[in-house]
């Protein structure tokens, strides 16, 4: 969790925002340093997170969770964390290997009409059981790593739409919680405007229906020490009267944390 | 115009706003509903992409009895067997059936929220015939709809814009405060009307149009008259001559023509013309030949 970035976004642990829609989104850059900070921080503000992991296997979220000070196996075994294993279940389904039960909720990936409907069902009932037990002080939140890998194993844009879709209205407007999502665009500029199944269409739909986005990029002029890329925030302003506003700050990831400053003002250059 | 939006009391219109990720229309879509609400139309609204709450919070709460929200956005496709309008029911006569269950004395106006999610569940063909048969079956009197252009291909966009009676594309400008709409309206008799306008919405759905600073886009197209301005109008000068005014023209001999006058004047050698006088010096070296000698005179 990076105390800096929960100042210009004017929320803590302690005061978590409602009914957001964060989409987080990269190009050319690696936004997950974000995905880790949202994932603790919600762990810290005792929300019952549902993590579902395409990118990365669990020993390496909780590694990087643990510099972040939180430990995922414990919130795993107090049920405070829900973490789907799509990584390795997505990969079995493709191999024809295990019928599991989490590899239940990748059927998509075989079916006829390719639709995940499945797995929302998993996380919404993960979640509500979640609400039944707890107060409900605390909302639940949804963490995806992330959407377009879902677009590499061959689903479409619009099924990943539906699945979103669904997602807001269950958790962000039933539960009262939050949805994070990771998009990455690694496409190099729009020249398939045309093309129905790219990232960047997924990207544009999914900024359309978010609260908040933060994208990251790298520096034009390439790869630097002191300044690894810059992050664009912007309030969509939907919703409860919040005006629409963007802001864009460069990044500097360290170890365990990250300082983020406006463009210019970094320690190397001044 | 964009305040004349709603007024346009032919039936079966069609308004289409047309928005990108950067700037949602959905605010221009607010106004003309609570415009609608206030002039004592029923309004339903298919919610795909807003819920209740978020899309009816700043209308004008005296007439809410007036606003009729089907709900597609907790389950748009039947998954969790919530809602009682699925993307599937879109047809011309199930929404004729929804409008006609809470049918008022009044005129209905029918708001889809937004047509992006329709098209890209159905067939854009398939989408424009019933939007087509619900324009001309008259049970509503407007049709208002969003359509997020980024999201589709050009063909599709283009498809659902020739639908429309008018189209209001709206796009930020940098200061955020205000945005451009750029509205084209089509009328029965053919004539279209191209607008510039920019434009701002406050918090309680109140609509400030600004002229634009630059003109230059504020082209009316009329097809049949074509109203041109005189350029001759609020001249600072005299065009026409009056018969006077030409005679004392014709009068003045002009400067370059040679006339007898003028040249018994030039031959006269005048008194206390100019002459040159020269006394050669001493020093002098006068050369006697002719100096133009190899000219051609």
């Amino acid at each position: 969790m990076f105390a800096e970035l929960n100042s210009i976004l004017n929320t803590s642990p302690d005061d978590v925002t409602q009914r957001e829609f964060i989409l987080l989104s990269d190009r050319k850059a690696d936004a997950s340093f974000l995905l880790h900070h949202f994932l603790s921080f919600y762990l810290k503000a005792g929300c019952k997170v549902c993590f579902v992991g395409l990118v990365q296997s669990f020993s390496h979220y909780n590694a990087v969770a643990q510099r972040l000070g939180v430990n995922l196996v414990q919130a795993r075994e107090k049920g405070q964390l829900v973490f789907v294993e799509a990584l390795k279940a997505s990969a079995a389904v493709m191999l024809n290997e295990s019928s599991s039960d989490v590899a239940q909720l990748f059927d998509y990936l075989r079916s006829p009409v390719p639709e995940l409907r499945a797995l929302f069902e998993f996380v919404c009932a993960s979640l509500s059981q979640a609400e039944a037990e707890a107060d409900s002080s605390s909302p639940p939140v949804l963490i995806v790593d992330d959407l377009s890998v879902l677009l590499s194993l061959g689903v479409s844009v619009r099924a990943v739409l539906d699945f979103t879709h669904y997602c807001q209205a269950a958790i962000c407007s039933r539960l009262q919680g939050s949805v994070v999502t990771l998009v990455r665009c690694d496409d190099e500029d729009d020249d398939d405007e045309d093309d129905d199944e790219s990232s960047s269409r997924l990207l544009r739909a999914l900024t359309h229906q978010c609260t908040l986005s933060l994208s990251v990029k790298g520096l034009q002029t390439g790869y630097c020490r002191d300044i690894h890329g810059q992050v664009e925030i912007w309030w969509r302003g939907t919703g409860e009267n919040v005006q629409s506003q963007r802001k864009i700050f460069q990044y500097k990831v360290y170890d365990k944390g990250a300082s983020f400053f406006a463009p210019g003002t970094s320690s190397a250059v001044l | 115009m964009l305040s004349e939006g709603l007024q346009a009391t032919e039936p079966g219109g069609f308004l289409l706003i047309r928005d990108t990720a950067c700037y949602s229309g959905r605010r221009l879509l607010k106004y003309y509903i609570n415009c609608a609400l206030k002039r004592g139309e029923a309004v339903h609204v298919l919610g795909f992409e807003v819920p209740e709450h978020e899309l009816c919070a700043e209308l004008d709460r005296n007439y809410l009895h007036l606003f009729h929200y089907h709900n597609a956005y907790t389950d748009p496709l039947g998954w969790t067997k919530q809602s009682s309008f699925t993307v599937k029911h879109f047809s011309a006569t199930e929404i004729t059936r929804l409008v006609q269950e809470t049918q008022q004395a009044t005129a209905s106006v029918l708001v889809i929220d937004s047509l992006s999610w329709v098209v890209r569940h159905h067939d854009t063909v398939a989408v424009c015939q019933e939007l087509q048969k619900l324009r001309k079956g008259g049970s509503v009197r407007m049709i208002f709809g969003l359509l997020h252009t980024d999201l589709h291909q050009q063909g599709i966009v283009g498809t659902v814009s020739h639908l429309a009676s008018t189209v209001i594309s709206v796009t930020p400008v940098n200061n955020a405060r205000y945005a451009v709409a750029k509205i084209s309206q089509r009328k029965k008799s053919g004539k279209v009307m191209q607008k510039e306008e920019f434009f701002s919405l406050t918090e309680d759905l109140t609509l400030s149009i600004e002229t634009k600073p630059n003109q230059s886009g504020n082209v009316e197209t009329d097809l049949h008259t074509k109203s041109e301005v005189d350029p001759m109008s609020n001249l600072t000068f005299n065009l026409r001559l009056s018969e006077v005014e030409r005679e004392a023209k014709e009068k003045v001999a002009l400067p370059f023509v040679f006339s007898e006058e003028k040249k018994s004047a030039l031959l006269r050698p005048g008194r206390g013309s100019g002459r040159i006088m020269y006394e050669p010096d001493a020093n002098d070296d006068i050369d006697e030949e002719d100096p133009d000698d190899d000219l051609d005179v």
